[in-house]
């Protein structure tokens, strides 16, 4: 042994008066900026999707109440809770989360005695690291699990268009639909806001993997009109939908056409499983062919009913056909849909008319029962003087013409009452034979609302305006200007405010802003009104309406006569889903009033 | 870096280059290009440090991909030698004998994607997951999920909502 051996441990001592290389208080160091600590969410705008839950590798996520978070559209009232006994500190959750409320705060010493203190719901159980702003949060710019881009929608361009009524939607190829469907997250938020309660999740599921068979058993589970929604619906779940948060809302209303759109009609019994219904000996009437009575039909012949409606005009789908342009709905599409109906033995008497070719009371002592969804035909009158012109038309009885293969009198110069799509289609119809006929277009829709308010779909705004119609929201008319047998133009007035403080309907106007609209034509679309004459005598005596007029049925669609079940835009709406889910539920309830549900 | 590039070139069967920046440069060689270019590399162009050795598992083409981080300390720069091998069939030429280390990046890769180094000091011993019985986890075919709701129980108490369900509770419960 040398003498440095017997020396060197001594040289340790030297450190004893050395600061420690290690930390006194290792409670206190702040962890790295983007450190992954414990869980932070701003529960205003989490919307309890549960895709956090779902994508959680360690089951370490739970989606709970919490007091004072409401259930309602576009948000499920949970919030996620998380069990620090399982959490990896991964941050796939605040990766995947669809409105970014979730993020990882850097605070990551935590102790305590009792372990159920480790399962907490952030946001809603107070922590000290709440307002710690470092962490990890969704990085900015183009990092996401999904594509936040839908895929574009090919369509007709205007100039293609403007003169014609081609189908604009071109539809989803397979690999756009693959490419769209693979962006959802499958939360499900969507499906209580659809009127109909869709399975929107299971459809899309259906399309990425491809079995579209399964796919359109899904639609007709709760819609018997897939082509027609596919193409048209005022797809409301869009607007809930969680990934729309961020981005683009999944195309779901396409992504329906896109199923419908490839199986020819001639499969849909095999694939459905309708090619052997047994009837029950039952019959029911429906009076109109719009969405509800073709939804309450197909259910309840599903149910063995047999079931005879009554259409006033020469052919089936009521406002889907006779309201709803061809540029939208292509009429081949409505057969399609429509003719499935009627080929599991639905019966379908066209041309007559309820009151008159035979009445209500009639169809009481021939059928069970009696399905009513005769929809908004008649068109509101603004009332301002001038309107009892001939030359003011109703927008729903145009579009009626127009269908009918009527002569529609186009002017050169046309003005647009309204700010809803029965405007928007008005306006585009009537460009469209003004391009025909005058080689261009010259045709202004007015509303009362302003553009940010405007009731119609904003695509059909656009579209609109690309096809050269002049839309200018935000006046009231007045006036109409007439002179003898000719109308002149349009007198209005700015609206400054459409709704009270309450949300009633209850303009307000700036009377020293005023304008003039010129034209030899005025159409008034401000909304349609039901014609119920066809409900005479002791029908009429025994049918309860409510303060406001309108007529009271139960959850069943049930009025207050027993066997007159009534839906559709006369009572919901209006638009067609929920005459979709009217249909169906009044199915349901006449099957249970019959005594066979 | 352009003339490394053109000795490599030259001498082994590249099938693509990508610069990723200035300092870092990816090449795709065949499998039995792989380990004779990182010896070129190592001991004629001054690639003396193995940064590290890992793999990424393409399983929609059924292939692993292994890439080895070169770096030249002189110079300082990193080239990446990045090599496809079959995902049935997961062996690979063990490089143990270039750097100590990677043997121990070798035995990791035996245990968490079940790719092969016949040869390799010690490959088969457990690296960390001691008494793994399952498939290895880092292939993506592993359900991390499934796995951990089938080995772990969860904490008595918990409870959890599908959102669409509690909706539909919430919102229309007598509703079909």
């Amino acid at each position: 042994m040398s003498l440095k051996d017997i020396l060197s441990p001594f040289t340790a001592w030297k450190h004893v008066v050395k600061d420690p290389v290690t930390i006194k208080d290792p409670f206190t160091r702040e962890a790295a900026e983007r450190y992954r600590g414990f869980h932070k969410n701003d529960i205003e705008t989490c919307i309890g999707c549960g895709t956090c839950e779902d994508i959680c590798q360690n089951a370490a996520i739970d989606m709970v109440p919490v007091d004072g978070i409401e259930t309602r559209d576009g948000d499920s009232g949970l919030r996620p809770m998380v069990d620090y006994g399982r959490c990896c500190w991964c941050a796939l959750c605040v990766d995947v989360c669809t409105t970014n409320s979730l993020s990882l705060s850097n605070h990551y010493n935590w102790i305590d005695e009792d372990p159920d203190q480790f399962r907490y719901i952030p946001g809603v159980d107070k922590k000290e690291w709440d307002t710690n702003e470092k962490g990890w949060k969704k990085p900015e710019g183009n990092y996401e699990l999904y594509d936040i881009n839908r895929v574009k929608m090919e369509e007709q361009a205007p100039e293609s268009r403007d003169d014609s009524f081609i189908e604009i939607v071109k539809g989803y190829s397979k690999e756009q639909a693959l490419l769209e469907a693979d962006r959802c997250v499958a939360c499900g938020i969507c499906t209580a806001t659809c009127p109909a309660h869709m399975g929107i999740p299971e459809y899309i599921k259906a399309i990425r993997n491809d079995d579209l068979e399964e796919g359109l058993r899904i639609l007709y589970d709760t819609n018997p009109l897939p082509e027609i929604c596919g193409r048209i619906c005022t797809h409301k779940c869009e607007t809930v939908c969680s990934i729309g948060h961020k981005g683009d809302p999944i195309s779901i209303r396409w992504l329906k056409r896109y199923i419908a759109d490839q199986h020819p009609s001639d499969q849909y019994k095999e694939i459905l499983g309708t090619r052997d219904i047994e009837l029950n000996g039952k019959t029911v009437a429906i009076v109109g062919s719009g969405p509800s009575g073709l939804s309450a039909a197909y259910y309840l012949a599903l149910l063995g009913y047999k079931c005879t409606i009554y259409e006033k005009l020469p052919e089936a789908g009521g406002m889907m056909r006779y309201g709803i342009p061809e540029y939208r709905l292509p009429y081949d599409q409505i057969d399609k849909d429509v003719n499935y109906i009627l080929s599991l033995g639905v019966e379908i008497k066209t041309n007559t008319n309820i009151g008159t070719d035979i009445t209500l009371e009639e169809l009481q002592e021939q059928y069970d029962a009696v399905f009513a969804g005769t929809g908004l035909h008649m068109g509101r009158s603004t009332r301002v003087p001038g309107t009892d012109h001939q030359e003011v038309y109703q927008a729903v009885d145009l579009l009626r013409d127009v269908v009918l293969g009527k002569e529609i009198p186009v002017k050169e110069n046309i003005v647009v009452i309204g700010g809803g799509n029965v405007a928007m289609d008005i306006t585009r119809t009537l460009a469209r034979l003004q391009k025909v006929k005058f080689g261009k277009v010259s045709i202004i829709a007015t509303s009362l609302e302003s553009e940010d308010i405007m009731p119609a779909d904003r695509e059909e705004v656009v579209e609109a305006r690309e096809e050269n119609a002049t839309i200018i929201p935000g006046w009231g008319p007045t006036k109409i200007e007439t002179e003898g047998e000719h109308l002149k133009g349009l007198h209005v007035v700015k609206c400054t405010s459409v709704f009270d403080e309450e949300g009633r309907f209850n303009p307000k106007f700036d009377e020293e802003q005023i304008d003039y609209f010129k034209g030899e034509m005025v159409v008034e679309s401000i909304g349609q009104g039901m014609d119920i004459s066809y409900f005479k005598g002791d029908i009429k005596e025994n049918l309860k309406l409510d303060n406001r007029g309108r007529i009271i049925v139960n959850e069943n669609f049930q009025s207050s006569i027993d066997w007159l079940f009534v839906g559709g835009d006369i009572i919901q709406g209006p638009d067609v889903i929920h005459g979709i889910a009217n249909g169906h539920k009044a199915a349901i309830g006449i099957d249970k009033f019959l005594g066979e549900g | 870096m352009k003339s490394l590039l053109n000795n490599i070139k030259s001498r082994f069967s590249i099938k693509d280059v990508t610069e990723q920046r200035s300092n870092l440069v990816f090449i795709d060689v065949a499998r039995e290009s792989a380990v004779p270019l990182i010896t070129y590399l190592r001991d004629y162009e001054g690639m003396t440090h193995l940064v590290l050795l890992t793999a990424a598992d393409w399983i929609e083409e059924n292939e692993f991909q292994l890439t080895y981080l070169l770096n030249n300390p002189e110079q300082k720069f990193d080239i990446g030698v990045r090599v496809r091998i079959s995902r049935e069939k997961a062996t690979m030429e063990t490089a143990h004998h270039l750097w100590e280390q990677v043997a121990t990046y070798q035995r990791e890769l035996k245990e968490m994607f079940g790719i092969d180094f016949p040869g390799s000091p010690g490959v088969d011993k457990p690296f960390i997951l001691e008494g793994w019985d399952d498939l290895p986890p880092y292939r993506r075919d592993f359900d991390t999920k499934k796995y951990s709701e089938d080995t772990y129980f969860p904490r008595p108490g918990r409870e959890s909502n599908d959102p669409a369900e509690y909706m539909k509770k919430k919102m229309y419960p007598n509703e079909k």
